[in-house]
């Protein structure tokens, strides 16, 4: 039956439209440092700055530890819930579903009261911070990482494999590294490029915690003061949201829930 | 199991006579479907007369569901035309034709109660609230239903969803009935029961059906007619006892129950007799039949009896496989080469010739044929 | 002919097994102890310790007071602000998102496109907080790409009363997150259309249109009205977007919780944890509708 796709076509151009406009916008301005000329020498000033390099590398190595405590806390559970204790399967998806009842800014404000104060003074070291950081993120990206790692694993037959490898021998250890991890390789793979993409420009728990330490604060910063830097950085930004997004659809090949963000 | 003459078994309970007076009512002429450059269906024709059960029979990829969907409109022929009560509804959109259709997967609305499922289709025709309500409560009680009207679909079994489907398909009263695979996707016990069921209900309401199916006991034990269909033609239309006892193609012949092909040599057409592993046969040659060019004798495996009887073939061979399968017993037996197989009904007192013992087998000349 | 298909592993019933010792149980449950740590460590202490503080005068003692100043006209009006906003983008960006994912799921439009679509969103719908105001300042703002374009058209958006700056400007501006969400969210929902109902809905007589007032929408509502929930819990729990833009000028609750945290105008730490108090009760009862909608379309589609 032949569709009359006009609407279609139509809405789908206003979306394109509404999601293009913005970056070319900010392109085009990134463009234009030089005066009178059209050149990158934003980008420039951007690469040259150490701050940018810092704050960067820092988001990204606080991203990745993110991302390493919540599969260590996140795989075992989802795994144990399956295979040993099912009743507790909706406490659990429950507390997951916790985040998004506690927006970003009430969990810093809870977080700064209980841990700055005594006795943890967690506050006072970098380390200190640097670690809440690293357990907030955790909290923020526990709801998609479960559901990956949960519809990972519903999509194989742990029971059995588990005891294969028990009759072979396995102990828990060796079944959860060698045996589960490996075959959860595309669910671990997207929860972990989300969790990349959210940290990596985060500001509300960064600016509250680290300050201009962070990527997504320093883009704050230089937008207050430098706006020819601020669009590249917008334009780099956007860049790599794109690249791991990206990356995200070739590993899960285009599985549409994975790819929900939020803010 | 063997008969000592041709008996004329009765189809179906259902007067014959009154069936032959039917009117033609749906008529199906030169159809033929192309996906691309895919022929699903070549030249379909039939003709089938009001109040009929007619089965499309077949295989997967064979056209019956295509040929199916173009009868309720969701396709449309590349060639040919679709008359129904004498009108042209080839290319009549599907929501004007008036046909009901129950689907393999069911597909009653889940957000819908079974009542509400049961009259959309009069809701759509806006009929009033009270007559809906009574066909509603007709339609539950023709299929033993009327306890779950307010349930939604998720909360009945996969046989109660089907039965809720026909009763959707019926309520609008539609000219004719549908049926695309619909017991596929149920067990085998709540199968048998489901189609005594819709066979129960087909003669209860008189209306003319079409039913697909892969299941030959389905097909054989529901339809007056059958139409055989192999990659998208047509094999033979016939009753069930004539498909199966006078199929008319190779391809009918072996699809339809178990089939012995065995390899026979000194044909001579005329008198009905040949050779097989080096013993004479005669066959029913009474009917003109296309034999290829390696001719071959045709018998179905109940048709054999231990021993010798008067007037019947024998044949003489080697046990090689004996099988148990409960009511049957299947042997092969290899005679000079040839290996047939020979069903014979389970008694109890019955000793079993094992694997190796040399045996008779008999059979009349009417019970096979050349092919 | 094979019984009814059962081609998901049967794992509920299996994986659980009869009896256990108490040893192994005492085990299983260290299996999971470490998140239960966590959770408690980090969503609950935090969440309580707001909840106490926000009963507590700056003395310590027990009072309702904080909750009772929420009633204040301009607290009130920060949570209606970001209540409309929420409102405004999730029912925005809803129907702009399920009009693309219609159409390149029923409407008709290349695979191609679908997966572009596909990606295209889930960049948007990451692509939120400080970077998003800035892009949408270069387009919209005082001297941005848009606004000048028009101007040359002759439409000058600013005099006519049009600001980025403003509610509607934000608005516009957390759409761009909102819309890809609700794209994601539901094209599997619309791919769950399976084609018999459509196909047995026109069977009985049914209109393209019927089929969709009383078929197909009905089916797609509790996913549609969930998705709104999500967007609407987006846009009010969003911070770091709203402080790009506009720099605190409206006054959100998040913005009202963070110049808290910073420790700067209210000096009532207490009225700052009520606040705090009041998002999360909003947002608990959204997850809650949320929650109900979701199991009623579960089961209605379950097998």
């Amino acid at each position: 039956m032949k569709r009359n796709t006009f609407w279609s076509w139509f809405w789908l151009a206003v979306g394109v439209l509404y999601f293009i406009l913005p970056l070319i916008a900010t392109f085009l301005f990134s463009l234009r440092a030089k005066k009178g000329v059209l050149s990158f020498l934003a980008y420039e000033h951007v690469i040259n700055d150490p701050s940018f390099w810092e704050s960067f590398l820092f988001s990204l190595v606080v991203a990745v530890f993110t991302i390493l405590v919540s599969l260590l806390l996140v795989v075992p559970t989802a795994y144990w819930i399956r295979l040993r204790l099912p009743q507790l399967r909706t406490m659990i998806e429950f507390v997951t579903m916790l985040p998004f009842v506690i927006p970003a800014i009430v969990l810093v404000f809870g977080i700064i009261r209980v841990y700055s104060g005594a006795p943890f003074h967690l506050t006072s070291t970098f380390i200190g911070t640097d670690s809440l950081l690293v357990a907030a993120y955790a909290v923020l990206a526990l709801p998609y990482m479960f559901r990956a790692v949960d519809s990972g694993l519903g999509a194989i037959d742990i029971r059995s494999l588990t005891e294969a490898a028990q009759s072979l021998g396995a102990n828990w250890f060796t079944i959860l590294f060698r045996v589960i991890f490996p075959n959860l390789r595309v669910a671990i793979l997207s929860g972990a490029f989300l969790t990349l993409a959210t940290v990596i420009g985060e500001f509300t728990i960064a600016s509250f915690l680290v300050g201009i330490h962070a990527f997504g604060p320093y883009m704050s910063l230089i937008g207050q003061n430098k706006t020819y830097e601020a669009s590249s950085l917008t334009i780099i930004s956007f860049g790599l949201t794109w690249a791991f997004m990206g990356l995200l659809q070739f590993i899960t090949r285009g599985r549409a829930e994975s790819l929900a963000g939020a803010h | 199991m063997a008969k000592e003459s041709p008996v004329q078994v009765p189809d179906k309970i259902q007067d014959k006579q009154s069936l032959a007076d039917s009117p033609v009512f749906l008529e199906i002429n030169n159809v033929t479907k192309i996906f691309g450059s895919a022929v699903a269906v070549q030249d379909f024709k039939l003709q089938v007369r009001k109040g009929e059960f007619v089965s499309f029979l077949g295989s997967s990829g064979c056209g019956k569901t295509t040929t199916l969907r173009m009868i309720a409109g969701f396709e449309l022929p590349t060639s040919g035309t679709v008359m129904l009560d004498g009108e042209d509804i080839t290319y009549q959109s599907p929501n004007q034709r008036n046909v009901g259709m129950v689907f393999q997967s069911y597909a009653l609305f889940p957000n819908m109660t079974v009542g509400q499922n049961i009259g959309f289709g009069l809701q759509v025709r806006k009929i009033s609230k009270t007559e809906i309500k009574q066909k509603v409560d007709e339609m539950l009680s023709l299929i033993h239903l009327e306890q779950h009207i307010d349930k939604y679909p998720y909360q009945l079994s996969g046989g109660q969803q089907q039965r809720v489907a026909l009763a959707r398909a019926l309520a609008i009263q539609p000219r004719v009935l549908l049926l695309d695979e619909p017991l596929s996707a149920l067990d085998a016990k709540i199968r048998v029961e489901l189609r005594l069921e819709i066979r129960r209900i087909q003669q209860q309401t008189g209306i003319t059906t079409v039913y697909v199916t892969h299941d030959q006991e389905e097909a054989l034990s529901l339809a007056d007619r059958i139409v055989v269909m192999s990659q998208g033609h047509v094999e033979q239309v016939g009753t069930p006892s004539e498909i199966y006892n006078h199929p008319t193609t190779e391809f009918v012949a072996s699809f339809i129950g178990q089939l012995n092909l065995l390899p026979v040599e000194n044909v001579d057409l005329k008198n009905g007799a040949c050779t097989l592993g080096g013993q004479m046969v005669r066959f029913d040659h009474s009917e003109p039949r296309p034999v290829g060019e390696t001719p071959r004798l045709a018998i179905r495996p109940e048709e054999f009896q231990f021993g010798q009887a008067e007037g019947h073939n024998v044949l003489k061979g080697r046990v090689e496989n004996v099988m148990f399968l409960g009511a049957v017993v299947r042997l092969r037996i290899n005679v000079r080469g040839a290996l047939l197989s020979a069903d014979l009904f389970n008694e109890r007192a019955m000793s079993l010739p094992r694997v190796g013992d040399v045996v008779m087998v008999n059979f009349p000349a009417h019970a096979c044929w050349l092919m | 002919m094979s019984s009814k298909p059962d081609s998901k592993p049967v794992e509920n019933k299996r994986d659980a097994p009869q009896a256990r010792s108490a040893l192994s149980v005492w085990r299983d449950w260290l299996g999971v102890a470490p998140f239960i740590l966590f959770a408690i460590l980090f969503i609950l202490l935090p969440s309580l310790s707001l909840l106490f503080g926000s009963f507590q005068d700056s003395k310590g003692n027990f009072t309702f007071q904080n909750f009772m100043d929420l009633f204040t006209p301009d607290i009130m009006g920060a949570y209606w602000v970001t209540i409309r906003i929420s409102l405004v983008t999730a029912l925005g960006g809803g129907l702009l998102g399920f009009m693309m994912a219609y159409g390149v799921t029923v409407g008709g439009l290349p695979r191609w496109v679908r997966s572009g679509l596909s990606t295209f969103s889930g960049v948007a719908s990451n692509f939120a907080g400080v970077p998003l105001a800035f892009a949408f300042i270069f387009t919209l703002g005082r001297v941005g790409m848009v606004t000048l374009l028009l101007k040359s058209l002759g439409v000058d958006l600013y005099d006519k009363g049009f600001s980025l700056y403003s509610f509607w400007g934000l608005s516009f501006t957390y759409m761009y997150f909102q819309f890809p969400l609700m794209v994601l969210t539901i094209t599997p929902a619309l791919d769950g259309l399976r084609r018999e109902w459509r196909e047995a809905a026109e069977n009985l007589g049914a209109t393209n249109t019927e089929y969709w007032l009383k078929v197909a929408l009905p089916i797609l509502t509790p996913s549609i009205l969930g998705t709104m929930i999500l967007l609407f819990g987006n846009a009010f729990g969003a911070y770091a977007t709203a402080l790009s833009l506009t720099g605190g000028f409206i006054n959100l609750i998040t913005i009202l919780i963070g110049s808290q945290i910073k420790g700067d105008v209210l000096h009532n730490p207490g009225l700052g944890y009520a606040l705090a108090m009041g998002m999360v009760i909003v947002m608990a009862v959204m997850m809650t509708i949320y929650y109900f909608l979701r199991r009623r379309s579960e089961r209605w589609l379950k097998q």
